[in-house]
């Protein structure tokens, strides 16, 4: 294998004592930065780019996968503890996660971030070592048709099992849409919704409405509670660290996890938001308990965690072997690869070797110690719940204000903040779930664009949906999971009582 | 001088190492201390990579300190054109990247901003636009798909960036050069460079069209086959055919350039003319041309202005004949376009009916054991608003503060003023709140300012003062 020698040599390279403290250096800050609310892995890597200015390549481009990966672990800590998501991709750890933390297994929630993180974060860098060339041709097949076919894939996974009302996951779902339809149509350039407001012809920031719905509405929801002894939360029950039950329920989600998103976020529009929404909704398919989900069920977490940092690694194909950057921070990356003179694409594997490999074995290094950092990090996280409330409130709209303010530097993305943490008050007031609304902004616009392009490439002819294999099989996949989800629980009503579909202990 | 961030001190020892062993002149004082330097486009295109090579290039050659680099994304431009017109009105420490797909959009959105608002600085490159195919395509030259155009033009759909940019302009100008309507060009706008690339590789489109710097990686790798380039004649070192050898009269050039603010002073003006300057005459620069493949076409302000003048009416020509009621195939079908926001529309209506008939009323069934604690909704509220009035007047530090103090008062239970336990508890700490707010927003200020090079607003209002 040639890969694994040349993998060995790149170990030679990343062990040098000098390069394990320039990792070491990148995951510390990355996973500090990412744990700020609003503050992802992009704006990290971004924040941070002008710290390894001074760096030579391989020792900048081992500090920067530090921080690229220490930055999708700290995102998820902020969301399972306080329900604030840092990043879009952490919103589906902070549905499940955060009602484990409400009920005292918040260390638990972290943990099996973090190893999931780590599982799948080795896992995803393993397949960029061995079948990154190889991946790419398939994620290439991946035109209109199919990311449109994705995007419905996605949508079916999710939004019919989220929330216990249809019809208020509905509601959550569409207000999402509408307001992913806010901005420039960017297939026409004709503006839409903008109520003439010019700072909404970039359209709703996901990581702006995600802040702000969970985040400033959670702070408003616990305000609107203050008296109350009821909403109290336990910062701990039971053992800080994961219970044999909860390992168990753990290592499937997180392998899952990894299958989903390190092919979903090699394609060059996959993102690592998608993945984590197929696992939610695989897992809570899969799941021995079901009736877990909406209660802190741990695969909710593992899957999702697991997922997006699988889809972080499989980002790193098409940058490393096309120079092809699809998301954020891979276009950051490249950038970095840039300012040293080097261009990223399919010669880069020969020209630069000892770089390439290098960085692909300083990100199985940087794995391992962000798992050793985490771990004992767990215990200290899981303390932040004990913070006076109005400390931790007042803490978090501050962080999460500049965080707002951080995407465009402007006011106005703060006033914006507010008012959608405005509507994420509400909607808690009337019990109607968050996560729904976020996949509506996500997916719509991507769903909307996809679906124009295919029909504009295939002449108006929407056959071309059914006749690609690929995005045909993905629809006929969303079929099957609409059609699973309704016909279940008809089947469970007419047939349960019978005793018919009734097997093994209640 | 004396209390440099260590940060700092490492970033200049190391530019002065490199400079050292590079053999450049070590500059003993920069022109700027600071530059912000806007890309009016997502990471990766060609306005980005042209910032981030000036990023690297001025700072490298000791020109400015500290060069940022910010991404103001979306329709080709005119949205960084229009916060840059909006919020740097006067600042002389920041630049804008622009060029000829911003002049196309702001015809093509009938933007409330023009080009005139801003302070030409320097147009710097220009780079001709390639038409490709991937290497699997049928078509070995432009005659091929200049025929395919003309037997069915919907059957060739071109992939390039965003509508009434570059790349939309040389496909409808290539059709009317094959002598059909350039409306019927069936292009299809991806946001970015690189989406579009990937599309065109996965043969998902049947042509695409961008800068050559975009396509040539995958050119010389062979996934690409470029057919054309859209210069009078051949460049040097590239070899490809241009359109007019080939039977199409078109020729364009997709320059690249930088303004400054409105209504900047006449030193700021020259100073950062002379910055760009120097900058385009340095080693680093020149090579980064070589690298990239960009030409260099600089024209110092005055001479850009003039330029800008003559190309806002070529383009105004070319993109309002362009532009008009689509009659593509496809894309252009009012159906296509208005499916998604019917189904949108038609879905949300149908949900707020339904809440209707059913009321909120069942939805209330938790809360009902939660009696809303209307006061501390309330500060938290004015907290906020404090926070976004505030913000840009008296700086991050004092709002912060505000906001904090507020957000602790309403966290602050009523039996607080009585004796309880936690009522003294509370008028324990009431005295050093107000510090520990202020505390707080001093360190996210500077953890943010200094360690992230994170701007955040310290105050009009002491800036004035001083």
């Amino acid at each position: 294998m040639d890969a694994l020698t040349a993998l060995l040599a790149g170990f030679a390279v990343a062990l040098t004592p000098q390069n394990l403290l320039w990792a070491l250096a990148g995951v510390t800050l990355g996973t500090l930065v990412g744990v700020l609310p609003g503050i992802g892995p992009a704006l990290t890597v971004a924040l941070l780019l002008p710290v390894t200015f001074s760096l030579e390549p391989t020792a900048a481009f081992i500090m920067f996968a530090g921080i690229y990966y220490g930055g999708m672990y700290g995102g998820s800590t902020t969301a399972i503890l306080l329900n604030t998501p840092g990043e879009s991709a952490s919103v589906m750890s902070a549905v499940e996660g955060h009602l484990m933390a409400r009920a005292g297994r918040g260390g638990a929630a972290l943990a099996t971030a973090a190893i999931g993180s780590f599982v799948a974060g080795t896992l995803g860098t393993g397949a960029l070592t061995l079948c990154a060339p190889f991946m790419v041709d398939i994620a290439l097949r991946f035109g209109p048709p199919e990311y449109f076919a994705l995007s419905v894939l996605a949508f079916a996974a999710v939004s019919t099992v989220l929330g216990q009302s249809v019809l208020k996951g509905l509601t959550s779902l569409f207000l999402g849409l509408v307001l992913g339809m806010i901005g420039i149509d960017p297939l026409t350039g004709e503006s839409r919704l903008t109520l003439g407001l010019p700072q909404l012809l970039d359209g709703v920031d996901v990581v702006i409405a995600a802040v702000g719905l969970f985040a400033v509405g959670e702070a408003l929801h616990a305000a609107s509670l203050v008296g109350n002894r009821s909403d109290e939360l336990i910062p701990l029950k039971g053992s800080l660290w994961m219970t044999r039950d909860e390992w168990s329920r753990s290592w499937r989600p997180w392998l899952r996890g990894a299958a989903i998103g390190f092919p979903l976020g090699a394609m060059p529009a996959g993102g690592a938001e998608i993945p984590t929404f197929l696992s939610y909704g695989l897992e809570r398919r899969l799941a021995r308990d079901p009736g877990q989900f909406g209660k802190g069920a741990i695969e909710g977490i593992a899957g999702p965690e697991a997922a997006n940092n699988a889809a972080a690694a499989g980002t790193l194909v098409p940058l490393l072997t096309l120079g092809l950057p699809t998301s954020a921070t891979a276009a950051i990356l490249l950038a970095a690869f840039q300012q040293y003179g080097l261009q990223p694409g399919p010669l880069l594997f020969t020209h630069e070797p000892q770089l390439v490999w290098g960085l692909i074995a300083s990100l199985y290094i940087g794995n391992i110690m962000l798992l050793v950092l985490n771990l004992p990090l767990v215990g200290l996280w899981v303390r932040l719940l004990t913070i006076p409330r109005a400390y931790l409130y007042g803490g978090i709209l501050v962080l999460s204000s500049v965080g707002a303010y951080s995407v465009n530097r402007s006011v106005f993305d703060v006033g914006l903040l507010y008012v959608i943490g405005g509507v994420g008050y509400a909607m808690r007031r009337y019990d109607v779930p968050l996560a729904p609304a976020i996949i509506g902004l996500i997916l719509g616009p991507m769903s909307e664009q996809q679906f124009r392009r295919a029909l504009a490439a295939a002449e108006g002819s929407p056959a071309i949906f059914f006749t690609r294999p690929i995005a045909a099989a993905l629809l006929a996949l969303a079929v099957v999971a609409v059609a699973s989800s309704t016909l279940t629980p008809w089947y469970r009503k007419r047939f349960g009582p019978d005793g018919i579909g009734r097997q093994g202990p209640a | 001088m004396l209390r440099r961030r260590p940060k700092e001190a490492l970033r200049t020892f190391a530019l002065s190492a490199v400079l050292l062993f590079a053999g450049h002149p070590v500059l003993a004082q920069p022109l700027l201390d600071r530059l912000l330097i806007i890309a009016p486009a997502a990471p990766g295109g060609g306005w980005d990579q042209t910032a981030r090579a000036m990023q690297h290039a001025l700072e490298r050659e000791g020109l400015v300190r500290v060069v940022e680099v910010q991404n103001v994304a979306g329709a080709a431009g005119t949205i960084g054109l229009a916060q840059f017109v909006d919020s740097y009105r006067g600042n002389g420490r920041a630049l804008l990247v622009s060029g000829l797909v911003m002049l196309g959009a702001i015809v093509w959105n009938d933007s409330p901003v023009s080009i005139e608002q801003v302070t030409p600085i320097a147009r710097l490159t220009g780079e001709y636009e390639v038409v490709a195919v991937a290497a699997a395509s049928p078509h070995r030259d432009m005659r091929s798909v200049a025929d395919a155009l003309r037997a069915r033009p919907g059957g060739v759909s071109w992939g390039g960036g965003s509508a009434g940019g570059t790349d939309h302009i040389l496909a409808g100008l290539i059709g009317a050069a094959a002598g059909i309507d350039p409306r019927r060009v069936n292009y299809i706008a991806f946001s970015g460079g690189g989406e579009a690339v990937a599309a065109l590789l996965g043969g998902n489109v049947t042509a695409g069209v961008s800068g050559y710097s975009e396509f040539a990686p995958h050119v010389e790798s062979g996934r690409l086959r470029a057919l054309a380039i859209s210069a009078g004649e051949r460049i040097p070192g590239i070899d490809v055919p241009t359109l007019r050898e080939q039977g199409l009269d078109v020729e364009l050039a997709n320059w690249r350039g930088v303004l400054a603010p409105p209504a900047i002073s006449r030193e700021n003006r020259t100073r950062l003319s002379e910055v760009i300057v120097r900058l385009v005459n340095s080693a680093t620069w020149r090579q980064t041309l070589i690298d990239r493949g960009w030409t260099d076409i600089h024209q110092d302000d005055q001479a850009f202005a003039r330029y800008l003048e003559t190309e806002r009416a070529r383009v105004w020509r070319i993109v309002t004949r362009l532009r008009g009621s689509p009659s593509q195939p496809g894309e252009g079908t009012p159906v296509a376009r208005l499916i998604f926001p019917a189904a949108v529309f038609g879905g949300a209506l149908l949900v707020m009916l339904l809440l209707g008939i059913r009321g909120p009323g069942r939805a209330r069934v938790q809360p009902v054991h939660h009696p809303t604690n209307g006061r501390a909704i309330a500060l938290v509220a004015i907290g906020l608003a404090a926070f976004v009035i505030l913000l840009e007047p008296l700086g991050f530090v004092v709002a912060a503060t505000m906001l904090f103090l507020a957000v602790t008062r309403a966290f602050r239970p009523r039996e607080a003023e009585g004796s309880t336990a936690t009522g003294r508890f509370w008028r324990r700490q009431v005295f050093s709140e107000p510090a520990l707010a202020a505390v707080f927003s001093a360190l996210v200020y500077l953890s943010f300012t200094r360690g992230l090079d994170l701007a955040l607003p310290a105050g009009a209002i002491w800036s004035w003062m001083r």
